[in-house]
C-alpha cells in the first residue's frame, strides 16, 4: 500500500500548477522534436537545460523528462506520414505505419500509435513505482567497487548498441572519460588538460558538450547538404480512432511491447531502439499473418509503439535508483540533478521524494495531455512537419548559442560549444557514435573516484572487483557481452540497432 | 592518409599517446593511493591500443574503403564551414554589439544560407526573433544577456 500512498503523494506535487505547467511544456516540445526530423530528444534536452537552471528544480525534471517521452510519441508522426522515423526508436513504426497511410489508413496507424503509447506509458510508469523503490534499497548496500563495475557494465552495454563499430564506441568511451576528467582533480586539487584555460578548471561543461555535439554538429551537417522537398503523404486524415477490429489486432502486442519495453529499457544502452525492434520480431513470430508485416499490419505499429515508450519509463529506474545513465539522455538528466545539487542514487527516494514521486506521476499525467496534444492537434503536427530547414537551423544554432552563454554569461561556453560541435561534425563523418562519448563523460568523474576509493580499501589491490559477489557477476555479464558479438543472432541484433540509431 | 579510418585511428592514436603521456607528468601515484592522473593515464593507454587496433584492421582492408574525399563529394561544405565562421564571429562580437544587434546580423545572414528569401522578409523575421529571444531569454527567464552598443546609445 505504501506503493499509492507514495504515488497519491506524486500526484500532489506533480498536480503543482507550476509542476502541470512545465510538464505540459515538456510534453509539447517533445512531441515538436520528435515530429521535426534532424531534432531529436537529446538534442532538445540539451538546447533547454540552461533555460531550467533558472526554474524550480522539481519541474525542471518533470519537464526534461517530458520532453523525452513525449518526442517517443511525436516520433511516430513523421513515420507514418513522411517514411522518415522522427527519432531513431520510431524507425520500426516506418515498416508498417507508413503502408498503412499509403492503403489510407494513416488515422487509424495514428490513433493506435497514440493509444498504444499511452497504454504502454501507463504501464511503465506503475512498473518503475513498483520497481525502483526496492532495487534503492539494494543498491543501499552497493559499496565503491560495487559502483564502478556497475558503471563499466553501463559503458560496456551502451558501446555495444551504440553505432557502426564496438571498436569505436569503446574509443569514444575513453575519449569521454578524458573529458570527463579534465579541470580539478578532486583530490589533490591539481589542474588536469587545462591548457592554461580558467574555463576548463571548473571542467568542461556537459551542456556546451551536448549542444555542440548533438546540436551545431547536426545543424553543419545539414547545410551541406542539398535541400530535397519532404514528400508528404497526401491523406485525408479521418477515423482516428481504431475500429474494434483495430483494436483486437492491436491490444494484445500493445501488452507485450510494454512489458517488453519496461524490462529492456532498464537495460543500460538504446533501450528504446532496441525494444522497439525486438517487440516487432515478437509480434511477427506470434502473428497468424506474418506475411503481412511490412505491407501495414497495425500490430507492426502498435506493439513497437507500446514498446519504446514503456522504455522511457524503464529508462529512469538505473538513474534514480542507482545514479546510472542508461543512455545519452538520461545521461544529461543525470548531470541535470546534479546540477540542482539532488545527486541522483539510491538515497534519492528519500532525501527527495517530492522529486522521485512527483516526476514519476508527472508521466502519468504527462501521458495523458499526450493523448490529448496528439490526437485532436495531429493536423497541426502535420503542418509543423512542413517548416523548411531554412528557417529551421538558424533557431537550433541560436538556442545552442543563448544556451552555451547563459551558463556562466561568459563566450568562452561558446568557444567550447563550437569545438564540440566540430568534434561533433567530423565524428559523424568518420562514423563515431557520440553516446558513449557523453555517457563516459558524465560518469568519468565518478568512475574516477570510486576506483580510487576501491584501491584504497583494498589496499591496492585489483582482486576486490572479482572477490565480491555482486562484482563478480557484473564483471561476469560485461565479458559475456564482449563475446556476444561472436553468436550471429546478437551480431544481428547489435548491426540491426545500430543501423537504426544511424538512420 | 588513405581512408578515414586510417586518418582518424591516427588523430586518436597521437591524442591517446599525448593523454597517457601528461597523465604520468600529473603523478601515476601507486595503486594503494592513485595520483591525478590514474585514471586518465589508463583511458589514454586503452585508446592507444584501440586505435592502433583500428589502424591494423584498417591498413588490411583499406583497398575496399573509401577515400577520405569521399566523405565530402557531392557536398556543399563550403556552407558548413561558412556558417561555422559566423558562429565564431557571433562569439567573438557579442559582448560589443550586445545581443540583439549581433544575433539580428547573424540570424539575417543564416536565414539566407540555404534559400534565397526576400530581403525583407529575412530583415523582418530576424528582428522579430531578436527581439523575442531577447524578451523570453533576459526579460522573464533573467538570463543576463550583453547589452553591448545599444546601451551607451540609449
Amino acid at each position: 500500500m505504501d506503493i499509492f500512498n507514495h504515488l497519491l503523494f506524486g500526484l500532489g506535487v506533480a498536480f503543482e500548477p507550476v509542476n502541470l505547467l512545465f510538464c505540459f511544456i515538456g510534453v509539447l516540445i517533445g512531441t515538436l522534436v520528435g515530429v521535426l526530423p534532424g531534432l531529436g530528444p537529446v538534442a532538445a534536452i540539451s538546447l533547454l537545460l540552461p533555460a531550467t537552471f533558472h526554474a524550480p528544480p522539481v519541474a525542471s525534471i518533470i519537464m526534461l523528462a517530458g520532453i523525452y517521452y513525449g518526442a517517443m510519441y511525436g516520433g511516430s508522426t513523421t513515420s507514418i506520414l513522411v517514411n522518415i522515423p522522427g527519432e531513431a526508436a520510431s524507425v520500426v513504426t516506418c515498416f508498417d505505419g507508413y503502408q498503412m497511410a499509403r492503403q489510407g489508413r494513416a488515422g487509424p496507424a495514428l490513433g493506435i500509435a497514440a493509444f498504444g503509447s499511452f497504454i504502454a506509458g501507463t504501464l511503465g510508469v506503475i512498473g518503475l513505482a513498483f520497481f525502483a523503490p526496492p532495487l534503492a534499497s539494494v543498491a543501499l548496500k552497493f559499496g565503491p567497487p560495487e559502483y564502478f563495475s556497475l558503471m563499466v557494465l553501463g559503458l560496456t552495454v551502451l558501446t555495444f548498441l551504440a553505432g557502426s563499430s564496438m571498436l569505436k564506441s569503446l574509443m569514444m568511451a575513453c575519449a569521454g572519460v578524458i573529458i570527463g576528467n579534465i579541470g580539478l582533480d578532486l583530490v589533490t586539487a591539481q589542474p588536469r588538460f587545462t591548457f592554461g584555460l580558467n574555463i576548463l578548471l571548473d571542467g568542461v561543461g556537459l551542456v556546451p558538450l551536448v549542444m555542440g555535439l548533438f546540436g551545431i554538429s547536426e545543424v553543419l551537417l545539414n547545410v551541406e547538404e542539398k535541400i530535397s522537398e519532404r514528400d508528404i503523404f497526401k491523406t485525408e486524415l479521418k477515423g482516428l480512432l481504431p475500429t474494434l477490429k483495430d483494436w483486437k489486432e492491436s491490444l494484445w502486442p500493445m501488452i507485450r511491447g510494454s512489458v517488453l519495453g519496461f524490462f529492456l529499457g532498464i537495460l543500460p544502452g538504446g533501450g528504446a531502439v532496441i525494444s522497439s525492434f525486438v517487440s516487432y520480431g515478437v509480434e511477427k513470430k506470434l502473428s497468424k499473418r506474418p506475411e503481412e508485416f511490412g505491407k501495414g499490419a497495425i500490430a507492426g505499429v502498435a506493439g513497437p509503439e507500446a514498446a519504446n515508450n514503456s522504455a522511457t519509463a524503464g529508462a529512469f529506474i538505473p538513474l534514480l535508483t542507482l545514479g546510472l545513465p542508461s543512455n545519452a539522455v538520461m545521461a544529461i538528466l543525470l548531470g541535470a540533478l546534479m546540477i540542482y545539487g539532488m545527486p541522483p542514487g539510491p538515497k534519492l527516494i528519500h532525501s527527495h521524494p517530492q522529486l522521485f514521486w512527483g516526476t514519476i506521476s508527472s508521466m502519468y499525467i504527462g501521458n495523458l495531455m499526450l493523448l490529448v496534444l496528439n490526437l485532436p492537434l495531429i493536423g497541426l503536427w502535420v503542418r509543423i512537419l512542413k517548416i523548411p530547414y531554412p528557417i529551421l537551423f538558424p533557431l537550433i544554432c541560436l538556442f545552442c548559442l543563448i544556451g552555451a552563454y547563459s551558463l556562466n554569461n561568459n563566450t568562452g561556453e561558446i568557444g567550447l560549444m563550437l569545438f564540440f560541435g566540430v568534434l561533433g561534425y567530423l565524428m559523424k563523418k568518420f562514423k563515431y557514435d557520440g553516446a558513449p562519448l557523453v555517457l563516459a563523460m558524465v560518469l568519468g568523474p565518478l568512475m574516477d573516484q570510486s576506483l580510487r576509493q576501491s584501491l584504497l580499501m583494498s589496499g591496492g589491490s585489483g582482486w576486490i572487483f572479482f572477490s565480491r559477489p555482486i562484482c563478480l557477476v557484473i564483471f561476469a555479464a560485461v565479458a559475456v557481452i564482449f563475446l556476444l558479438p561472436l553468436i550471429p543472432l546478437f551480431g544481428r541484433l547489435r548491426k540491426t540497432v545500430s543501423e537504426a540509431d544511424e538512420s | 592518409m588513405r581512408n578515414p579510418d586510417q586518418t582518424s585511428g591516427l588523430f586518436w592514436l597521437l591524442a591517446g599517446t599525448g593523454v597517457a603521456l601528461t597523465s604520468l607528468q600529473y603523478g601515476f601515484g601507486t595503486f594503494v593511493s592513485p595520483g591525478a592522473g590514474f585514471i586518465t593515464f589508463f583511458a589514454g593507454t586503452l585508446l592507444c591500443l584501440l586505435s592502433l587496433i583500428l589502424l591494423i584492421s584498417t591498413w588490411r582492408k583499406q583497398k575496399a574503403q573509401s577515400r577520405l574525399g569521399d566523405l565530402w563529394k557531392g557536398l556543399e561544405v563550403w556552407k558548413a564551414i561558412y556558417v561555422l565562421g559566423l558562429l565564431v564571429l557571433y562569439a567573438l562580437v557579442l559582448q560589443t554589439l550586445g545581443f540583439l544587434v549581433s544575433t539580428f546580423l547573424l540570424l539575417t545572414l543564416l536565414f539566407r544560407v540555404k534559400a534565397q528569401y526576400a530581403l525583407t522578409r529575412v530583415v523582418l523575421l530576424s528582428f522579430l526573433i531578436s527581439v523575442w529571444a531577447y524578451l523570453l531569454f533576459d526579460v522573464w527567464l533573467k538570463v543576463q544577456l550583453p547589452k553591448g552598443i545599444l546601451e551607451r546609445i540609449f
